[in-house]
Protein backbone atom coordinates (compact mmCIF):
# COMPACT_ATOMS: atom_id res chain seq x y z
CA UNK A 1 0.00 0.00 0.00
CA UNK A 2 2.93 2.38 1.07
CA UNK A 3 4.10 2.14 -2.77
CA UNK A 4 0.48 3.51 -4.09
CA UNK A 5 0.76 6.35 -2.07
CA UNK A 6 4.19 7.44 -3.46
CA UNK A 7 3.01 7.94 -7.42
CA UNK A 8 6.60 7.46 -9.23
CA UNK A 9 10.04 8.48 -8.30
CA UNK A 10 10.94 12.42 -8.76
CA UNK A 11 13.25 14.17 -10.91
CA UNK A 12 16.40 15.69 -8.98
CA UNK A 13 15.38 18.93 -10.25
CA UNK A 14 11.91 18.65 -8.51
CA UNK A 15 13.29 17.55 -5.56
CA UNK A 16 15.67 20.90 -5.40
CA UNK A 17 12.86 23.19 -6.08
CA UNK A 18 10.75 21.43 -3.28
CA UNK A 19 13.54 21.90 -0.89
CA UNK A 20 14.66 25.54 -2.11
CA UNK A 21 10.75 26.52 -1.91
CA UNK A 22 10.21 25.20 1.74
CA UNK A 23 13.54 26.84 2.45
CA UNK A 24 11.98 30.31 1.46
CA UNK A 25 8.82 29.96 3.22
CA UNK A 26 10.78 29.88 6.52
CA UNK A 27 11.46 33.01 8.73
CA UNK A 28 15.19 33.20 8.47
CA UNK A 29 17.86 30.75 8.59
CA UNK A 30 16.30 26.99 9.17
CA UNK A 31 18.22 23.49 9.94
CA UNK A 32 17.95 20.17 7.48
CA UNK A 33 15.43 18.67 10.12
CA UNK A 34 12.82 21.58 9.62
CA UNK A 35 13.19 21.47 6.12
CA UNK A 36 12.56 17.74 6.08
CA UNK A 37 9.54 17.98 8.29
CA UNK A 38 8.41 21.29 6.12
CA UNK A 39 8.07 18.49 2.94
CA UNK A 40 5.75 16.04 5.63
CA UNK A 41 8.98 13.80 6.81
CA UNK A 42 8.56 12.04 2.99
CA UNK A 43 12.26 12.22 2.07
CA UNK A 44 15.22 10.84 4.31
CA UNK A 45 17.42 13.37 6.36
CA UNK A 46 20.49 12.48 4.26
CA UNK A 47 18.56 13.15 1.04
CA UNK A 48 17.86 16.71 2.03
CA UNK A 49 21.10 17.17 2.90
CA UNK A 50 22.15 15.79 -0.52
CA UNK A 51 19.79 18.17 -1.60
CA UNK A 52 20.86 20.99 0.31
CA UNK A 53 24.46 20.44 -0.74
CA UNK A 54 23.79 20.96 -4.48
CA UNK A 55 21.87 23.65 -3.92
CA UNK A 56 25.04 25.00 -2.26
CA UNK A 57 27.32 24.42 -4.90
CA UNK A 58 24.82 25.88 -7.60
CA UNK A 59 24.24 29.34 -5.21
CA UNK A 60 21.06 29.11 -5.17
CA UNK A 61 21.65 28.35 -0.47
CA UNK A 62 23.90 29.55 1.77
CA UNK A 63 24.56 27.76 5.00
CA UNK A 64 26.38 29.26 8.73
CA UNK A 65 27.19 26.83 11.76
CA UNK A 66 24.98 26.94 14.55
CA UNK A 67 26.45 24.75 17.24
CA UNK A 68 26.91 21.50 15.94
CA UNK A 69 24.86 22.01 13.02
CA UNK A 70 24.24 23.80 10.09
CA UNK A 71 21.75 27.02 9.27
CA UNK A 72 20.28 27.00 5.25
CA UNK A 73 19.32 29.95 4.21
CA UNK A 74 17.54 30.30 0.64
CA UNK A 75 19.90 32.84 -1.58
CA UNK A 76 18.37 32.85 -5.04
CA UNK A 77 14.44 31.90 -6.24
CA UNK A 78 13.33 29.53 -8.68
CA UNK A 79 13.84 31.22 -11.47
CA UNK A 80 17.83 32.02 -10.43
CA UNK A 81 18.26 28.29 -9.79
CA UNK A 82 17.04 27.56 -13.37
CA UNK A 83 19.22 29.94 -14.95
CA UNK A 84 22.35 28.37 -13.39
CA UNK A 85 21.14 24.98 -14.56
CA UNK A 86 20.13 26.40 -18.33
CA UNK A 87 23.68 27.99 -18.07
CA UNK A 88 25.25 24.37 -17.24
CA UNK A 89 23.35 22.75 -19.84
CA UNK A 90 24.40 25.24 -22.52
CA UNK A 91 27.96 25.24 -21.69
CA UNK A 92 28.60 21.41 -21.25
CA UNK A 93 26.76 20.52 -24.93
CA UNK A 94 28.86 21.12 -28.00
CA UNK A 95 25.89 20.55 -30.40
CA UNK A 96 22.87 21.99 -28.58
CA UNK A 97 22.47 23.67 -32.23
CA UNK A 98 20.77 20.61 -33.47
CA UNK A 99 17.94 20.80 -30.80
CA UNK A 100 18.07 24.48 -29.47
CA UNK A 101 18.03 26.93 -32.56
CA UNK A 102 19.25 29.86 -30.93
CA UNK A 103 17.82 33.58 -31.80
CA UNK A 104 21.05 34.21 -32.95
CA UNK A 105 24.72 32.70 -33.62
CA UNK A 106 28.32 34.12 -33.25
CA UNK A 107 29.13 36.92 -35.77
CA UNK A 108 32.19 36.08 -38.35
CA UNK A 109 35.25 39.12 -38.46
CA UNK A 110 33.59 41.39 -40.61
CA UNK A 111 30.15 40.79 -39.48
CA UNK A 112 30.49 42.71 -36.81
CA UNK A 113 30.98 45.43 -39.31
CA UNK A 114 28.26 44.50 -41.57
CA UNK A 115 25.78 44.02 -39.48
CA UNK A 116 26.29 47.92 -38.16
CA UNK A 117 26.21 48.95 -41.60
CA UNK A 118 22.55 47.12 -42.50
CA UNK A 119 21.19 48.88 -38.80
CA UNK A 120 22.88 51.98 -39.67
CA UNK A 121 21.48 52.55 -43.11
CA UNK A 122 17.94 51.61 -41.96
CA UNK A 123 18.17 54.28 -39.13
CA UNK A 124 18.80 56.58 -41.77
CA UNK A 125 15.93 55.60 -44.01
CA UNK A 126 13.79 55.99 -41.00
CA UNK A 127 14.79 59.55 -40.28
CA UNK A 128 14.17 60.61 -43.70
CA UNK B 1 26.61 -2.67 -62.78
CA UNK B 2 29.55 -1.69 -62.73
CA UNK B 3 30.62 1.56 -60.75
CA UNK B 4 27.25 2.76 -60.98
CA UNK B 5 26.79 0.66 -57.62
CA UNK B 6 28.74 3.38 -55.65
CA UNK B 7 26.67 6.58 -56.72
CA UNK B 8 24.84 6.70 -53.80
CA UNK B 9 28.11 7.75 -52.23
CA UNK B 10 29.25 10.91 -54.35
CA UNK B 11 25.73 11.88 -55.84
CA UNK B 12 25.28 14.02 -52.58
CA UNK B 13 27.92 16.27 -53.69
CA UNK B 14 25.55 17.02 -56.62
CA UNK B 15 23.04 18.30 -54.01
CA UNK B 16 25.43 21.46 -53.35
CA UNK B 17 24.28 23.96 -56.11
CA UNK B 18 20.98 23.64 -55.39
CA UNK B 19 21.69 24.45 -51.37
CA UNK B 20 23.04 27.27 -52.66
CA UNK B 21 20.34 28.55 -54.80
CA UNK B 22 17.47 27.18 -52.63
CA UNK B 23 18.56 29.26 -49.65
CA UNK B 24 19.04 32.78 -51.67
CA UNK B 25 15.87 32.79 -53.84
CA UNK B 26 13.39 30.28 -52.47
CA UNK B 27 10.80 31.05 -50.11
CA UNK B 28 12.80 29.67 -46.61
CA UNK B 29 9.58 27.54 -46.38
CA UNK B 30 9.85 25.72 -49.03
CA UNK B 31 13.78 25.80 -49.41
CA UNK B 32 13.82 23.73 -45.84
CA UNK B 33 11.31 21.28 -47.02
CA UNK B 34 12.99 20.36 -50.15
CA UNK B 35 16.57 20.98 -49.08
CA UNK B 36 15.42 18.13 -45.73
CA UNK B 37 13.82 16.12 -48.06
CA UNK B 38 16.76 15.73 -50.73
CA UNK B 39 18.88 15.25 -47.64
CA UNK B 40 16.90 12.45 -46.47
CA UNK B 41 16.52 10.53 -49.68
CA UNK B 42 20.26 10.85 -50.60
CA UNK B 43 21.04 10.09 -46.80
CA UNK B 44 19.23 6.90 -46.89
CA UNK B 45 20.11 5.42 -50.33
CA UNK B 46 23.66 6.25 -49.34
CA UNK B 47 23.16 3.86 -46.45
CA UNK B 48 21.65 1.40 -48.07
CA UNK B 49 24.32 1.29 -50.66
CA UNK B 50 27.30 0.91 -48.13
CA UNK B 51 25.34 -1.72 -46.78
CA UNK B 52 25.14 -3.68 -49.38
CA UNK B 53 28.37 -3.23 -50.78
CA UNK B 54 29.01 -4.57 -47.50
CA UNK B 55 26.91 -7.52 -48.10
CA UNK B 56 28.50 -8.51 -51.30
CA UNK B 57 31.75 -7.81 -50.45
CA UNK B 58 31.80 -9.92 -47.36
CA UNK B 59 30.06 -13.40 -48.52
CA UNK B 60 32.93 -14.65 -49.95
CA UNK B 61 35.00 -14.87 -47.05
CA UNK B 62 35.17 -18.03 -45.23
CA UNK B 63 32.70 -18.45 -41.92
CA UNK B 64 30.50 -16.19 -42.80
CA UNK B 65 26.75 -16.06 -41.85
CA UNK B 66 25.34 -14.81 -45.12
CA UNK B 67 23.87 -16.92 -47.94
CA UNK B 68 25.82 -19.02 -50.02
CA UNK B 69 24.00 -17.61 -52.93
CA UNK B 70 25.25 -14.10 -52.05
CA UNK B 71 29.12 -15.38 -53.54
CA UNK B 72 27.97 -15.99 -56.85
CA UNK B 73 29.87 -14.44 -59.74
CA UNK B 74 27.17 -12.87 -61.08
CA UNK B 75 26.90 -10.96 -57.75
CA UNK B 76 30.33 -9.62 -57.43
CA UNK B 77 30.53 -8.64 -61.08
CA UNK B 78 27.73 -6.17 -59.86
CA UNK B 79 30.28 -4.75 -57.56
CA UNK B 80 33.85 -3.87 -58.67
CA UNK B 81 36.91 -4.29 -56.59
CA UNK B 82 34.13 -6.21 -54.09
CA UNK B 83 37.02 -7.69 -52.33
CA UNK B 84 38.64 -4.21 -51.03
CA UNK B 85 35.51 -2.25 -51.41
CA UNK B 86 33.65 -4.74 -49.34
CA UNK B 87 36.13 -4.69 -46.90
CA UNK B 88 36.46 -0.85 -46.56
CA UNK B 89 33.04 -0.92 -46.32
CA UNK B 90 32.43 -2.54 -42.98
CA UNK B 91 34.57 0.40 -40.92
CA UNK B 92 32.59 3.05 -42.86
CA UNK B 93 29.13 1.45 -41.85
CA UNK B 94 29.95 1.09 -38.28
CA UNK B 95 31.14 4.51 -37.92
CA UNK B 96 28.03 5.68 -39.52
CA UNK B 97 25.73 3.75 -37.28
CA UNK B 98 27.37 5.01 -34.43
CA UNK B 99 27.38 8.64 -35.50
CA UNK B 100 23.94 8.67 -36.41
CA UNK B 101 23.04 6.75 -32.45
CA UNK B 102 25.33 9.18 -30.82
CA UNK B 103 23.44 12.36 -32.62
CA UNK B 104 20.00 11.05 -31.78
CA UNK B 105 21.20 10.49 -28.07
CA UNK B 106 22.53 13.60 -27.89
CA UNK B 107 19.61 15.34 -29.07
CA UNK B 108 17.41 13.65 -26.55
CA UNK B 109 20.05 14.69 -23.76
CA UNK B 110 20.15 18.07 -24.62
CA UNK B 111 16.28 18.31 -24.35
CA UNK B 112 16.19 16.27 -20.83
CA UNK B 113 18.58 17.93 -19.24
CA UNK B 114 17.45 21.70 -20.65
CA UNK B 115 13.70 20.39 -19.41
CA UNK B 116 15.33 19.47 -16.02
CA UNK B 117 16.56 22.51 -15.70
CA UNK B 118 13.79 24.45 -15.91
CA UNK B 119 11.21 21.66 -14.13
CA UNK B 120 11.08 24.46 -10.68
CA UNK B 121 9.52 27.47 -12.55
CA UNK B 122 5.60 27.58 -13.09
CA UNK B 123 4.88 25.78 -16.51
CA UNK B 124 4.45 29.02 -18.50
CA UNK B 125 5.01 29.32 -22.04
CA UNK B 126 7.61 31.77 -21.58
CA UNK B 127 10.92 31.12 -18.91
CA UNK B 128 12.63 34.01 -18.22
CA UNK B 129 15.70 33.46 -16.66
CA UNK B 130 17.24 36.21 -14.55
CA UNK B 131 20.81 35.72 -16.12
CA UNK B 132 23.59 38.45 -17.24
CA UNK B 133 24.46 36.64 -20.75
CA UNK B 134 21.50 37.20 -23.39
CA UNK B 135 20.75 34.51 -25.23
CA UNK B 136 17.33 33.02 -26.12
CA UNK B 137 16.29 29.09 -27.26
CA UNK B 138 13.19 27.38 -28.46
CA UNK B 139 13.05 24.19 -26.35
CA UNK B 140 10.70 21.46 -27.71
CA UNK B 141 8.90 19.36 -26.02
CA UNK B 142 5.42 18.26 -27.05
CA UNK B 143 2.98 19.74 -24.95
CA UNK B 144 5.72 21.67 -22.85
CA UNK B 145 7.13 23.63 -25.45
CA UNK B 146 8.51 26.57 -23.72
CA UNK B 147 10.45 29.78 -24.95
CA UNK B 148 13.91 30.41 -22.93
CA UNK B 149 15.14 34.14 -22.87
CA UNK B 150 16.98 35.63 -20.70
CA UNK B 151 16.48 38.78 -18.48
CA UNK B 152 19.77 40.47 -19.86
CA UNK B 153 18.55 40.02 -23.80
CA UNK B 154 15.00 41.32 -23.12
CA UNK B 155 16.63 44.56 -21.21
CA UNK B 156 18.20 45.17 -24.64
CA UNK B 157 15.19 45.10 -26.72
CA UNK B 158 12.26 47.36 -27.45
CA UNK B 159 8.67 46.19 -26.44
CA UNK B 160 8.08 45.58 -30.59
CA UNK B 161 11.26 43.83 -30.62
CA UNK B 162 10.63 41.53 -27.49
CA UNK B 163 7.09 40.53 -29.70
CA UNK B 164 9.44 39.95 -32.74
CA UNK B 165 11.91 37.38 -30.68
CA UNK B 166 9.30 35.43 -29.28
CA UNK B 167 7.08 35.07 -32.36
CA UNK B 168 10.46 34.45 -33.85
CA UNK B 169 10.96 31.25 -31.02
CA UNK B 170 7.10 30.21 -31.51
CA UNK B 171 7.49 30.12 -35.30
CA UNK B 172 10.09 27.40 -34.16
CA UNK B 173 8.11 25.32 -32.38
CA UNK B 174 5.15 25.85 -34.11
CA UNK B 175 6.73 24.11 -37.20
CA UNK B 176 8.70 21.63 -35.38
CA UNK B 177 12.16 23.13 -36.96
CA UNK B 178 14.06 21.11 -34.46
CA UNK B 179 12.90 17.94 -36.58
CA UNK B 180 14.23 19.40 -39.79
CA UNK B 181 17.37 20.21 -38.11
CA UNK B 182 17.65 17.06 -36.47
CA UNK B 183 17.11 15.01 -39.98
CA UNK B 184 19.95 16.87 -41.79
CA UNK B 185 22.69 16.46 -38.85
CA UNK B 186 21.41 12.28 -39.36
CA UNK B 187 22.07 12.72 -43.19
CA UNK B 188 25.48 14.83 -42.75
CA UNK B 189 26.35 11.47 -40.34
CA UNK B 190 25.22 9.54 -42.65
CA UNK B 191 27.20 11.19 -45.47
CA UNK B 192 29.72 14.32 -45.14
CA UNK B 193 29.40 14.95 -48.66
CA UNK B 194 25.79 16.28 -47.19
CA UNK B 195 27.22 18.92 -44.56
CA UNK B 196 26.50 22.04 -46.77
CA UNK B 197 22.88 21.05 -46.59
CA UNK B 198 23.07 20.47 -42.98
CA UNK B 199 24.33 24.39 -43.04
CA UNK B 200 21.65 25.22 -45.49
CA UNK B 201 18.80 23.95 -43.65
CA UNK B 202 20.24 25.83 -40.39
CA UNK B 203 20.11 28.88 -42.03
CA UNK B 204 16.74 28.72 -43.97
CA UNK B 205 14.84 27.23 -40.54
CA UNK B 206 16.15 30.98 -39.19
CA UNK B 207 14.60 32.74 -41.80
CA UNK B 208 11.42 31.02 -42.22
CA UNK B 209 11.17 31.92 -38.01
CA UNK B 210 11.90 35.32 -39.30
CA UNK B 211 10.04 35.63 -41.76
CA UNK B 212 6.82 34.18 -39.54
CA UNK B 213 7.90 37.19 -37.27
CA UNK B 214 7.54 39.88 -39.44
CA UNK B 215 4.09 38.73 -40.27
CA UNK B 216 3.03 38.16 -36.75
CA UNK B 217 4.67 41.73 -35.84
CA UNK B 218 3.94 43.70 -38.92
CA UNK B 219 6.99 44.72 -39.27
CA UNK B 220 10.17 43.77 -41.07
CA UNK B 221 12.57 46.03 -39.57
CA UNK B 222 11.36 45.07 -36.11
CA UNK B 223 12.60 41.53 -37.02
CA UNK B 224 15.99 43.16 -38.39
CA UNK B 225 16.07 45.05 -35.72
CA UNK B 226 15.64 42.86 -32.90
CA UNK B 227 18.16 40.01 -34.93
CA UNK B 228 21.20 43.12 -35.07
CA UNK B 229 20.55 44.20 -31.72
CA UNK B 230 20.54 40.75 -30.45
CA UNK B 231 23.75 39.21 -32.29
CA UNK B 232 25.88 42.73 -31.11
CA UNK B 233 24.83 42.52 -27.81
CA UNK B 234 26.14 38.71 -27.70
CA UNK B 235 28.38 38.60 -30.23
CA UNK B 236 31.08 37.22 -27.24
CA UNK B 237 31.20 33.78 -28.93
CA UNK B 238 32.98 34.06 -32.07
CA UNK B 239 32.54 31.69 -34.99
CA UNK B 240 36.13 30.92 -36.18
CA UNK B 241 36.44 30.70 -39.44
CA UNK B 242 39.45 31.93 -42.05
CA UNK B 243 39.29 35.61 -42.30
CA UNK B 244 40.91 35.53 -45.80
CA UNK B 245 37.53 33.77 -47.21
CA UNK B 246 35.16 35.09 -44.43
CA UNK B 247 31.80 35.40 -46.61
CA UNK B 248 29.13 37.08 -44.83
CA UNK B 249 28.04 35.23 -41.58
CA UNK B 250 24.20 33.82 -41.21
CA UNK B 251 23.03 36.85 -39.24
CA UNK B 252 24.11 40.19 -41.28
CA UNK B 253 22.77 38.16 -44.07
CA UNK B 254 19.27 37.18 -42.00
CA UNK B 255 19.02 40.87 -41.31
CA UNK B 256 19.81 42.03 -44.77
CA UNK B 257 17.26 39.68 -46.15
CA UNK B 258 14.31 41.37 -43.49
CA UNK B 259 15.63 44.64 -45.04
CA UNK B 260 15.02 43.47 -48.61
CA UNK B 261 11.61 42.71 -49.67
CA UNK B 262 9.49 39.58 -48.76
CA UNK B 263 10.47 36.59 -50.47
CA UNK B 264 7.26 35.30 -53.14
CA UNK B 265 5.41 32.18 -51.03
CA UNK B 266 4.81 28.94 -52.26
CA UNK B 267 6.22 30.26 -56.33
CA UNK B 268 8.84 29.27 -57.95
CA UNK B 269 11.09 31.70 -59.78
CA UNK B 270 10.46 31.68 -63.61
CA UNK B 271 12.43 29.21 -65.78
CA UNK B 272 12.65 32.39 -68.42
CA UNK B 273 14.79 34.13 -65.78
CA UNK B 274 18.31 33.82 -65.08
CA UNK B 275 18.10 32.84 -61.75
CA UNK B 276 14.83 30.65 -62.41
CA UNK B 277 16.61 28.55 -65.22
CA UNK B 278 20.00 28.27 -62.59
CA UNK B 279 17.20 26.90 -60.07
CA UNK B 280 15.20 25.10 -62.16
CA UNK B 281 18.29 23.01 -63.77
CA UNK B 282 20.20 22.85 -59.90
CA UNK B 283 16.34 21.09 -58.67
CA UNK B 284 16.64 18.80 -62.01
CA UNK B 285 19.75 17.63 -61.82
CA UNK B 286 19.61 16.86 -57.74
CA UNK B 287 16.16 14.91 -58.91
CA UNK B 288 17.77 12.76 -61.70
CA UNK B 289 20.81 12.51 -59.07
CA UNK B 290 18.71 11.34 -56.22
CA UNK B 291 16.28 8.95 -58.69
CA UNK B 292 20.14 6.98 -59.93
CA UNK B 293 20.84 6.92 -56.00
CA UNK B 294 17.58 5.38 -55.61
CA UNK B 295 17.82 3.46 -58.30
CA UNK B 296 21.37 1.88 -57.83
CA UNK B 297 19.90 0.78 -54.81
CA UNK B 298 17.12 -1.04 -55.46
CA UNK B 299 19.05 -2.38 -58.43
CA UNK B 300 21.61 -3.97 -56.00
CA UNK B 301 18.57 -5.25 -53.50
CA UNK B 302 16.85 -6.93 -56.59
CA UNK B 303 20.84 -8.52 -57.37
CA UNK B 304 20.84 -9.82 -54.06
CA UNK B 305 17.44 -10.97 -53.93
CA UNK B 306 17.55 -13.26 -57.07
CA UNK B 307 20.36 -14.66 -56.31
CA UNK B 308 18.69 -15.71 -52.47
CA UNK B 309 17.97 -19.25 -52.21
CA UNK B 310 14.57 -19.40 -51.06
Amino acid sequence: MAEQQRPRRRGQGELEALVLSALRDADGPATAGWVQERLGGDLAYTTVITILTRLLAKGAVTRERVGRSFAWTSASDHAGLAAHKMRKVLDSESDREAVLASFVTGLGPDDERLLRELLGQHRSERED
Amino acid sequence: MGVFVFLPLVLPLTAWPIARLAEQHLHPRTATRLLTAVAAVMAVCSTVCLGLVMVVGTAQLPGNPLPDGWSDPEVREAVPYDEIVGKAAIPALCVVLVACGRTLWRHARVRRRAHRALAGLRPTEVAVLPDGAPYAYALPGGRRDRVVVTTALLQCLEPAERRALFAHERAHLAARHHRFLLAVQLAARANPFLRPLRTAVAYTAERWADEEAAQVVGSRRTVACAIGKTALVSRGTPVVTLAGFAAAGPVPRRVAALLGPAPAARRWPSVFTTVGLAVWAAAAGTAVSAMSSANSAVTMVLILYAATPL
